[in-house]
């Protein structure tokens, strides 16, 4: 790509990007989208608590803030979109406990305020229930406020698949492209990236951690993003029934939640937020990872050290330090016509569905005319799940392609059949076929099936072995062939 | 092949599976399949080109091909039948066994009896909750003595090691003679964790910095791995603020530590040691599921493959006289306790009946021993480590000293006096 012109131009291949992208696909519009890295979801995206709408979003819904209306338009729309994209969603409701009465009082209040708005659906369980609902959570718990509609999904694979498709529906998507720079003409701009530059008439920002610094670039807007980082910890499958349902303990003080919840893969996943760091240093510390055990045996007690399997640092956004994470930006500049920049802030996963259809409708309001596209197929076919498949399905799909009967990750069960479909939908790295099929996400953390994904990668993709990477760029795997050290081989 | 007819299925081919499955047939079984996952048997032995296999088997210093060969060529002559590329999804506490296999697809079938013998897997990064970035180069020794033994593929030139394991200081001899630089070798510990002739053969004799009660406190890197912190650590392996260094590297290897492989087992509803990570054992290496046996490393992590291949065999054997009709008790009726210094101790449970070997591991270094099994049998040692297994043969003759309806013996590793 040298030059290339575009109608709108999307920047950020998270969860909001693609969203807006495949909404923008139901009508006749070239839209490309641009994300720096080399595949979808990879920044803020990756790391949180996969949950999609969390009670505090109902109990402290205020309708005068962007981010509460998303999340709550959001609400019908998510497990549709989710089967459409056939991607996991599974509603398991949350149970945020108290340990007194004050506590309990406090919930109260809330859900008070909550019914009258019109939000109904929480109710407080007392000890008793809660313990047979739940009976590893802490007995300092007196009771719990129950809200069934709390739901999880994989906001990763759901980003892959909003990105597939869109590009299905005819989105011209670019990874590895980093916008450099932007400047605004008369009625289009032009934007400098990492592999040419981009004339485009409207900018969608969604540049997730970075959308202060993209709108800086086009002059378009004046505000900044505080980057908060948290840690989690991925807790293996055997301690996965410990709890059913998200479990969570209100901040004393901001920024001090934690959480404990299933994933729909069976795993726990333990997250606390942590406080203002460096952006896009993802890097954990040790003492991240004692605060969040801590907090999460606060919940759990039977949790331990050695059942963590991963862990990482994830980032929300705050737009504004006194509001926390309760206000976001979904709005166009107000100083340069046809830009919208947009931001959750957090989660971005329970706001996207509404997000895409907010920011086309920003987009009508600042000139581009939409006319339907008859061919937009909102369906996007899943990757088989070898593992989920009966007996007698195996049998067949492996006397079809017999690909399907090489096991190539033997924590998670994934076949050779199933990592090829993944390079098939646009995987290229380790990391891509990882968060396609799990193949890695195990146990064992990929040392059995590493081998085997790169030289299938190579293969598929033609290239040699030491140029397979984790996730792009200069993460290869493998630097060098066997000699070539000795200078034997050049 | 006639699945309705099986004897024995044994679940893995490694060195364990076949001295298992060699037995079987010895012993009388007739129809013995040995179930793998990858296109030929002999498990992690063939990535294992050093020498120092079969020292006690064969009287020989072989490697780790040659090793698996011998066992390979007996397992044909004696007819085993191998069912390869054939992965084992699910074991049920019936013995129905559910495999997959890309040659014939989905099998299912229950043997007269089974071993478990899947070996173990290495202790992951995530396992380790290393804090820093997440950069590509990080991988186990064992991953890595695959990519440069078996597929060609050296991972880098500036290396450290975390973890002082026998695959780690393996790898180090292994890279270095491939012209990388093992830049540290770093051990949490007073002492390593593999074998002493290792830390001789693999890391002295070639000048490989051993950081002992050192540890990683940080990874850097975006991308690729560029450098590593290394602090010096206290007693209670807590890094010592101050003694921070950076090391430059491009590759982290880590060699902390073995875990028994024993989802399958779980399935089958095999009952756990939690010290071991393998299944609770009775001397003929019977479970508490009738007909299912286990040995090798899925019973517990073994420093040398010649004793991987006697215990399986005697899993073999008993597997092969339960499929003829033999039974024991799930449980022998005397359970061996670990006692002062004791780690643990496998068998877990004895019948008191027959000459056995005891095999156990102590939890600390210590030196001027003396190892008492019960008041039946002492023996003094000069030193004792965590890294190094203690073989011990209990025969008969000590075995009739025991208390009439005695039910457990404690073993100590005591301080011997001045």
């Amino acid at each position: 790509m040298s030059e290339l012109e575009t109608q709108v131009l999307i920047i950020g291949g998270g969860v909001l990007g693609t969203a807006i992208a495949r909404e923008l696909s139901r009508y006749k519009v070239d839209v490309t989208l641009v994300e720096k890295e080399v595949d979808f979801g990879w920044g803020s995206t990756k790391a949180n608590m996969c949950i999609v709408c969390q009670g505090g979003d109902a109990l402290e819904f205020r309708k005068e803030y962007h981010r509460s209306r998303l999340v709550w338009e959001s609400i019908p729309l998510t497990e549709p979109l989710c089967r459409q994209l056939a991607v996991p969603f599974k509603r398991i409701g949350e149970l945020t406990i108290f340990k007194d009465n004050e506590g309990m009082a406090k919930y109260q209040k809330l859900k008070t305020r909550a019914e009258s708005l019109g939000i109904t659906t929480h109710q407080f369980i007392d000890r008793d229930t809660l313990r047979q609902m739940e009976p590893n959570v802490t007995k300092e718990a007196i009771g719990a406020l129950y809200d069934p509609m709390i739901a999880i999904t994989d906001p990763v694979r759901l980003t892959m698949a909003l990105a597939e498709n869109a590009r299905q529906n005819g989105v011209n998507i670019l990874t590895g492209t980093e916008v450099l720079d932007i400047s605004s003409g008369v009625d289009e701009f032009e934007v400098q990236t990492s592999q040419g530059s981009i004339k485009s008439k409207f900018i969608v920002n969604a540049a997730g951690m970075f959308v202060d610094k993209v709108a800086a670039m086009a002059n378009a807007d004046d505000f900044v993003v505080f980057p908060i980082k948290g840690y989690v910890g991925i807790l293996d499958k055997k301690v996965g029934g410990l709890v059913e349902h998200e479990i969570h303990a209100r901040p004393e003080a901001p920024g001090e939640s934690n959480i404990i919840t299933p994933t729909v893969y069976g795993n726990l996943i333990i997250g606390t937020p942590m406080k203002l760091a460096r952006r896009n240093d993802y890097s954990t510390t040790r003492q991240m990872a004692e605060i969040g055990l801590r907090n999460a045996q606060k919940l759990v007690p039977d949790i331990s050290e050695g059942d963590i399997i991963n862990s990482f640092a994830g980032f929300l956004m705050f737009r504004n330090w006194e509001l926390g994470w309760h206000e976001c930006v979904v709005s166009p500049s107000r100083s340069v016509p046809r830009f919208i920049s947009v931001s959750i802030g957090y989660p971005g996963v329970s706001a996207a569905p509404a997000t895409g259809k907010k920011a086309v409708k920003l987009l009508t309001q600042e000139g581009l005319k939409l006319e339907e596209n008859p061919n937009f197929n909102p369906y996007r076919k899943a990757i088989t799940d070898f593992s989920k498949l009966s007996d007698e399905e195996k049998g067949a799909l492996i006397a079809e392609d017999n690909r399907y009967g090489h096991v190539v990750c033997r924590c998670e069960m994934v076949t050779e059949g199933e990592v090829v479909e993944a390079i098939g939908r646009g995987a290229t790295t380790l990391d891509g076929v990882k968060f396609r099929t799990r193949a890695g996400m195990g146990r064992c953390q990929g040392g059995f099936c590493s081998p085997r994904v790169i030289s299938i990668l190579a293969r598929q993709l033609g290239i040699p072995e030491e140029e397979v990477t984790k996730k792009g760029g200069e993460s290869r795997h493998l630097l060098y062939q066997s000699k070539q050290l000795l200078g034997v081989r050049e | 092949m006639n699945r309705q007819n099986v004897d024995v299925a044994v679940i893995g081919s490694g060195p364990a599976g076949m001295a298992a499955a060699i037995r079987a047939k010895q012993s009388g079984a007739e129809n013995v399949v040995v179930m793998e996952r990858a296109e030929q048997m002999g498990g992690l032995l063939h990535q294992c080109v050093h020498n120092g296999f079969g020292l006690l088997y064969f009287n020989e210093d072989l490697t780790g091909p040659e090793y698996a060969r011998r066992f390979m060529e007996k397992a044909m002559d004696v007819k085993v039948t191998p069912l390869l590329e054939t992965m084992v999804t699910k074991i049920s506490p019936e013995r129905e066994i559910t495999a997959i296999s890309s040659k014939e697809g989905y099998i299912t079938f229950t043997p007269k009896s089974i071993v478990l013998a899947m070996g173990c897997r290495e202790r992951s990064r995530g396992a380790l909750n290393i804090p820093g970035t997440r950069p590509a180069g990080i991988l186990t020794a064992g991953t890595a003595q695959r990519f440069v033994n078996v597929e060609g593929f050296i991972p880098g030139k500036k290396i450290v090691i975390l973890g002082s394991g026998d695959i780690g200081m393996i790898m180090a001899r292994r890279l270095t003679l491939e012209g990388a630089e093992v830049v540290a070798v770093v051990e949490i510990l007073p002492y390593i964790g593999g074998l002493i002739r290792n830390e001789v053969q693999c890391l002295h004799d070639f000048s490989i910095p051993l950081l002992l009660e050192h540890t990683i406190t940080q990874i850097h890197g975006e991308k690729r791995i560029e450098a590593v912190n290394v602090a010096r650590v206290d007693n209670n392996r807590d890094p010592i603020g101050g003694t921070e260094r950076r090391i430059e590297c491009d590759t982290l290897l880590l060699s902390v530590g073995l875990i028994p492989e024993n989802e399958l087992s779980s399935m089958a509803g095999v009952e756990l040691d939690p010290i071991t990570g393998g299944p609770i054992v009775g001397e003929m290496r019977q479970t508490n599921v009738p007909g299912i046996f286990a040995g090798g490393n899925v019973v517990h992590v073994h420093d040398l493959v010649d004793n991987v291949s006697w215990e399986s065999e005697l899993a073999g054997e008993s597997a092969a006289r339960f499929a003829m009709g033999a039974k024991w008790a799930e449980k022998g009726k005397i359970a061996l306790k670990p006692g002062r210094n004791i780690r643990y101790i496998v068998p877990q449970t004895i019948s008191g009946e027959r000459e056995i070997t005891l095999y156990l591991r102590v939890s600390d270094l210590e030196e001027g021993v003396r190892l008492k099994i019960g008041d039946i049998m002492s023996k003094a040692l000069r030193v004792v480590k965590p890294s190094e297994m203690l073989k011990i043969e209990l025969p008969m003759a000590q075995l009739r000293k025991l208390k009439q309806g005695a039910t457990e013996i404690v073993v100590d590793c005591e301080k011997r006096g001045k």
